[in-house]
């Protein structure tokens, strides 16, 4: 990886998706913004993330941002051309543990998976890192273990 | 959609009835990682194809179980779980089941029970485990124990897509359980399904492609 992406987010005039990252051998860091000219308020988020990342003049950059984080991105972009708050948009992105995800639509569902990726990519060890292990076994000690309290309930059949 | 199954080479089931060939299912609630999962067991072996019409999402691999070389199709799920239920098509002549759920969200953890449900409709015997996946949001779950599939004796494991703690060991062991039961079967229906092809064998020009749906299609034939 030659760019080491640090922090991705939005401009909304003119619609840019806006990437602050580190040139990995002169260690600099710079910002590289993408104007996003062809997305509209009718765009498919999926598919201009999807684009975007492909795209060959900023894939290079992109190699470390997810595609969920790009739809997130692009997601907030069209909600603000709809007439949205920001606000609107962040909230919507909220996770409810108690919620449950298979209810919801592809574009719903999308805003919340963009959110857990935050969490996925920090944890996130990668393939070219250094002290990556592929077959990464680790041992839980079973006999400390305590009860679940998800398995109080009397409605758990089995 | 009606989609022309037989069209797509992809989907004739019937080549999981071949020795080296098996086929393993991930069943759980949406975003509890099950693509991730899979993105990270086969690295830059990833190279899933997308059969949207079926809301699925097919991955190939090639594993060694032994001495021998085993060609390996992981289903996944691509939003069918937003109906509760999947297409009988994904259970048929699967070899082993891979049930997985988000430590971070109970609910994905309750309806587990409705997963399995299910797949025992269709696939009373094959192998299954259970995993606790995303243990990184929080490494203290794994001090708990989770009961759901102990009494079936359903192997568990604690696994991070993430940072990728156990998810190579759990592919490994129930693609090896996968292959134990294809060459082994406790189900009453494979068994059937076994014997027929074996008397079939001398009739099997006779069989014409007559099957109208390659997704359902039992048509007892050497593949």
């Amino acid at each position: 990886m030659l760019y080491e992406a640090k922090r991705c987010g939005v401009k909304f005039s003119p619609p840019s998706v806006v990437l602050i990252y580190q040139h990995t051998e002169t260690q600099k860091i710079r910002k590289r913004i993408i104007p996003l000219r062809n997305f509209s308020k009718y765009s498919d988020y999926s598919l201009a993330a999807e684009r975007l990342k492909n795209n060959p003049r900023h894939r290079d950059y992109l190699e470390a941002v997810s595609q969920s984080q790009l739809e997130k991105l692009h997601i907030i972009l069209r909600d603000h051309m709809q007439g949205h708050s920001l606000e609107h948009s962040l909230a919507s992105f909220q996770l409810d543990p108690d919620q449950d995800l298979n209810k919801l639509d592809d574009e719903e569902l999308a805003r919340k998976k963009g959110q857990m990726d935050e969490l996925f990519e920090k944890n996130r060890r990668h393939k070219d890192d250094a002290d990556f292990v592929y077959d990464l076994e680790v041992e839980f000690n079973k006999s400390t273990r305590e009860k679940c309290s998800w398995d109080d309930e009397s409605d758990n059949e089995f | 959609m009606a989609g022309d199954a037989d069209s797509l080479p992809e989907l004739d089931q019937e080549k999981y009835d071949a020795d080296e060939q098996v086929k393993i299912i991930c069943l759980g609630d949406s975003a509890v990682g099950k693509s991730k999962l899979m993105e990270r067991f086969l690295l830059d072996e990833y190279r899933p194809q997308q059969l949207s019409t079926y809301a699925l999402t097919l991955y190939k691999h090639t594993a060694s179980v032994g001495n021998k070389t085993v060609a390996v199709d992981f289903w996944d799920t691509a939003g069918q779980e937003r109906f509760q239920s999947m297409h009988p098509s994904y259970y048929h002549k699967a070899h082993a089941c891979i049930m997985v759920f988000d430590v971070q969200r109970k609910i994905t953890y309750k309806n587990l029970t409705n997963w399995y449900k299910e797949l025992r409709e269709y696939r009373p015997e094959i192998p299954c485990c259970v995993v606790a996946n995303k243990i990184d949001a929080d490494l203290k779950v794994t001090q708990r124990s989770f009961s759901f599939g102990k009494k079936q004796g359903l192997p568990f494991y604690f696994v991070s897509a993430a940072d990728g703690t156990n998810v190579v060991k759990m592919f490994r062991e129930t693609i090896k359980r996968a292959v134990e039961y294809k060459q082994n079967p406790s189900d009453f229906m494979d068994e059937v399904m076994q014997e027929l092809e074996n008397f079939d064998l001398e009739k099997k020009e006779e069989n014409s492609e007559a099957d109208e749906d390659g997704l359902t299609a039992e048509s007892p034939e050497l593949a």
